[in-house]
């Protein structure tokens, strides 16, 4: 957690202090561009990104506490913006052995934790033809488990267009597991 | 049944995706590049600001600061214009024929080079309108011309070689000057 007397500082131009805030942001967006990316490199570029952004806009925050929210739909939309330069490059194909990787893993008993990079190759894979809003709803929603209120606030979608961002999202998700293991 | 088994693969994974939360490799990278990332924009922003405050520092009142750096954007584009302007028309002039003394084309016109001046100065007598002459026109002027300059030696000629002549020519011109309004 960010305390607010340390944004408040860095609001009045503390670059010192805002090293800190560098520090403690990027752990806490990191993890979303990773999953939205899927790729550990272009996360990384977003949050250097971001947090570009975040010194330069830092003023125009209403308040302190609105930090989280504010920092973290920037981050997401950096994310689009990645992801709809990455669509004209990436066009991917059927990868057997990451299918492998995710066949050992359900058939084990318990849960196991995943690397970087079997991580990224996993999300990747499974949320390869999700649009970028799909992407965003299921990454906040499923894995970092952030409330539809929030949600909606990040990505400026009404609830109910993420619920059926979200049940699309699952059912593809679902449909190619159905069909590739 | 069988929706129960994807079901259960769905939840599966994500439980194992959850789970497995991604590490920021090297934070210190991040921070250094995001610092040194600022820094760099901050210089070129303080360039700026310095070039224009050593031009309009002098200015305390924010909006009056802002209306001369306005004011001093305008006069510059239109500086730049009137001299594209200008230069357009020096090239146009510099194109055109320079005609020096009352005989505009001395000795006999004849040849391409003579024939295309005459050309241009009939451009140049009505530039606005488009002229355009054949060829045959051209030489009949030019004929025209000769036989013009060729009749007028003659009656220079006769007049010089009849003093009664040239002496009563002379009194006319002078009653014709007298006559002539003073400018």
């Amino acid at each position: 957690m960010i305390e607010k007397e340390l944004i408040e500082e860095c609001r009045n131009g503390d670059l010192h202090n805002f090293r800190k805030v560098v520090e403690k942001t990027s752990q806490m967006i990191f993890p979303v561009a990773f999953r939205m990316l899927g790729d550990e490199d272009s996360a990384r570029d977003v949050v250097q990104d971001t947090m570009v952004t975040v010194w330069q806009k830092l003023a125009k925050i209403k308040n302190a506490e609105s930090y989280r929210t504010w920092v973290y739909r920037i981050a997401v939309n950096k994310c689009y913006d990645q992801l709809r330069r990455q669509k004209k490059q990436n066009e991917r194909r059927y990868d057997d052995q990451t299918w492998a990787i995710i066949s050992n893993h359900i058939s084990e008993e318990g849960i196991t934790e995943l690397d970087n990079s079997e991580n990224a190759r996993i999300i990747s894979l499974l949320t390869d033809k999700l649009s970028p809003k799909q992407k965003a709803v299921f990454v906040l929603s499923e894995l970092e488990d952030i409330q539809a209120d929030e949600i909606s606030e990040l990505t400026g979608m009404s609830k109910s267009a993420i619920k059926a961002n979200l049940y699309h999202a699952r059912k593809n998700i679902e449909s190619l597991l159905q069909k590739y293991l | 049944m069988k929706m129960t088994a994807e079901n259960d693969r769905y939840k599966k994974i994500m439980e194992i995706l959850r789970s497995s939360r991604p590490v920021l490799a090297r934070p210190e990278e991040i921070e250094d590049e995001v610092i040194i990332r600022i820094q760099r924009r901050d210089h070129q922003a303080d360039r700026v600001t310095d070039f224009m405050s050593s031009l309009f520092g002098w200015v305390y009142i924010g909006w009056v600061r802002r209306s001369l750096v306005a004011v001093a954007a305008i006069m510059v584009s239109v500086f730049i214009y009137q001299q594209a302007l200008i230069l357009k028309q020096v090239t146009n002039i510099s194109r055109q024929p320079v005609v020096i003394g009352s005989e505009p084309f001395p000795g006999s016109m004849t040849g391409f080079d003579n024939k295309l001046t005459i050309y241009k100065f009939s451009n140049r007598l009505s530039p606005a309108s488009e002229i355009k002459i054949s060829e045959k026109q051209l030489d009949q002027i030019l004929e025209s011309y000769n036989d013009l300059r060729s009749k007028y030696k003659d009656l220079i000629r006769i007049i010089e070689e009849d003093p009664e002549l040239k002496k009563y020519i002379e009194e006319k011109l002078d009653e014709n000057r007298k006559y002539k309004p003073e400018i």
